[in-house]
């Protein structure tokens, strides 16, 4: 495989992993907000 | 007038479905292999009956129905709707023989339950149920989650036009490459990249939450396929409760996320538009409506002190809530803890997510987040037209890959889909209703199987009446085909019968 496209796809998979972890800090602030307020 | 079916529709149709089911025959060598590995000789010869009854009744389709034509939209619809039922039918033989259901009608369950990966089960006594089968439960979700067509499609139809018709029968309109072969090829691309990534990730949890290195990765490779292919099965019947760790809870919610997103997606982001994820219509539906849901969720929780503290609001109530919105139906809960402790507020939060579902073209249920985004759309640009002086001229645009105008056909086809849905989970409650459940309960349970998810408040079990279980079956088959195909084989039924 050449460096380029394993690059982006390398990328691509962080991309869609911190788009994930953002849904679920998102939802953790939303708990964080709901206890401590 | 109706129009008998010709003999030339039964031909095709038999030649395609023979070939689908000479796919699924061979798919069930891995759990033989496996099986082999564990030392498991019994489960692996309830195996090898499935396979050859699977393979004699597709090698006989195929030789009696032989076709060089391809296949019409009508017969690609009626191919991929029977071909679901067959797939319930064959797939539930080897589960069957292990001795572990009550009846053939709930292997069967089960089975339409793993491949239309929605994750509701009546196995009995799942911790005691050999390695061979419960991979076989897990790898059906996986196979369903691509799409059993795909299978087939990646593998043995050669004709690119009614190979076409087949995918889209199986609700999936997008194509991501111009041919429908590359595209169910760059599924698989991503599924299995993602099934090594996830099945380490989860392996190396197991390990360090105290699992031995074997059992930890054979969980992780099942957990994965579950997750990804937003079904909900788990190696024990503890579901996910049985791993007691925030780190496992993080990681299969990642993975859940990942499986809600549309393969298209995954094709321009792994190609380098990585700006997509942030831009496109979906991706931002699914991150607001996630949000909101789970604000309705944590509310009601918050409202009855059920989860006093920050760290169990969140693993239980978003837990729950993003397994319900992406379809999966993991749950760290005993079902009956819906019904006593969460109360109707956080349930309502929870039935909401999981009538909307995850994007299109992905391994997810529901009426999904494109039609959300457009329906959105449709009624900001309706709000404007009223608001804005009558000389105005109001364009509404959404990204999705590129920017689109917002145009009456699209918005048409998504409300209808959207409606057929409301109905589904509707109907699917009255009978519920009907046996005995309260209307929230009901309809939880509803839209958990019509919407492909899983998760239960208890209603779902070997005792509950046949009919009940057979209206599951049908939303279950309903609801992961979107309903065309579906109806394009109650047309063609009512026209053998009726028709001239």
């Amino acid at each position: 495989m050449k460096l380029k496209p394993a690059l982006n796809i390398t990328l691509g998979i962080a991309a869609e992993i911190i788009y994930a972890l953002a849904i679920i800090l998102a939802a953790f602030l939303i708990s964080l907000a709901l206890t401590k307020l | 007038m109706i129009l008998r079916p010709r003999l030339e529709d039964i031909n095709n149709i038999g030649y395609y479905l023979g070939k689908i089911m000479i796919g699924l025959g061979l798919t069930m060598f891995v759990p033989i292999v496996v099986g082999l590995g564990f030392g498991e000789i019994n489960p692996v010869l309830d195996f090898i009956v499935g396979i050859e009854i699977t393979l004699i009744f597709g090698f006989i389709l195929t030789r009696l129905c032989y076709t060089e034509k391809d296949l019409n939209w009508m017969q690609g619809m009626i191919v991929v709707s029977l071909s679901w039922l067959v797939a319930m039918v064959l797939g539930a033989i080897p589960l069957y023989l292990s001795g572990h259901w009550k009846s053939f009608l709930d292997t069967c369950f089960d089975s339409m339950s793993g491949f239309a990966t929605t994750g509701l089960t009546l196995v009995q006594d799942l911790d005691h149920l050999s390695l061979t089968h419960n991979l076989w439960r897990h790898l059906i979700m996986f196979i369903g989650g691509q799409g059993i067509v795909i299978v087939a499609l990646s593998f043995f139809v050669k004709g690119a036009s009614g190979a076409f018709k087949m995918y889209v029968g199986e609700a999936r309109d997008e194509r991501i490459m111009p041919n429908v072969m590359h595209t169910s090829r760059f599924i698989w691309t991503v599924s299995l990249t993602y099934l090594f990534l996830g099945t380490i990730a989860l392996g190396v949890t197991g390990i360090f939450n105290g699992m031995s290195p074997l059992t930890s990765f054979f969980h992780g490779a099942c957990i994965f396929m579950a997750g990804f292919d937003t079904g909900g099965f788990a190696p024990q019947s503890q579901n996910l409760l049985y791993y007691h760790s925030t780190i496992y809870e993080i990681v299969t919610a990642v993975i859940m996320i990942l499986g809600a997103i549309n393969f298209r997606l995954h094709y321009h982001i792994w190609m380098g538009n990585r700006r997509e994820i942030i831009k496109n219509i979906e991706t931002v539906t699914l991150f607001v409506t996630i949000t909101i849901t789970f604000l309705i969720t944590a509310l009601g929780l918050e409202r009855l002190g059920v989860y006093p503290q920050v760290i169990s609001l969140f693993r239980k109530g978003f837990y729950q809530l993003v397994s319900g919105h992406t379809g999966t139906g993991f749950q760290t809960l005993y079902p009956v803890q819906f019904v006593t402790d969460w109360g109707s507020l956080s349930m309502v939060g929870i039935i909401c997510a999981m009538a909307l579902g995850g994007a299109v073209c992905s391994t997810t249920g529901a009426i999904k987040m494109l039609r959300i985004g457009v329906i959105f759309k449709a009624i900001l640009q309706d709000i404007k037209i009223i608001i804005l002086p009558e000389r105005a001229v109001v364009v509404q645009r959404f990204h999705h890959i590129k920017n689109v105008f917002l145009q009456d056909k699209m918005v048409r086809p998504a409300l209808i889909i959207t409606l057929m849905y409301l109905v589904l989970y509707g109907l699917g409650s009255l009978v519920g209703m009907w046996y005995g459940h309260s209307f929230l309960y009901s309809l939880f349970e509803s839209t958990s199987a019509a919407a492909n998810v899983g998760l239960s408040c208890g209603i779902t079990q070997a005792s509950m009446p046949a009919a009940l279980k057979i209206t599951y079956i049908f939303q279950m088959w309903a609801g992961r085909l979107e309903f065309m195909s579906v109806f394009t084989l109650i047309g063609f039924a009512v026209a053998a019968i009726k028709g001239r």
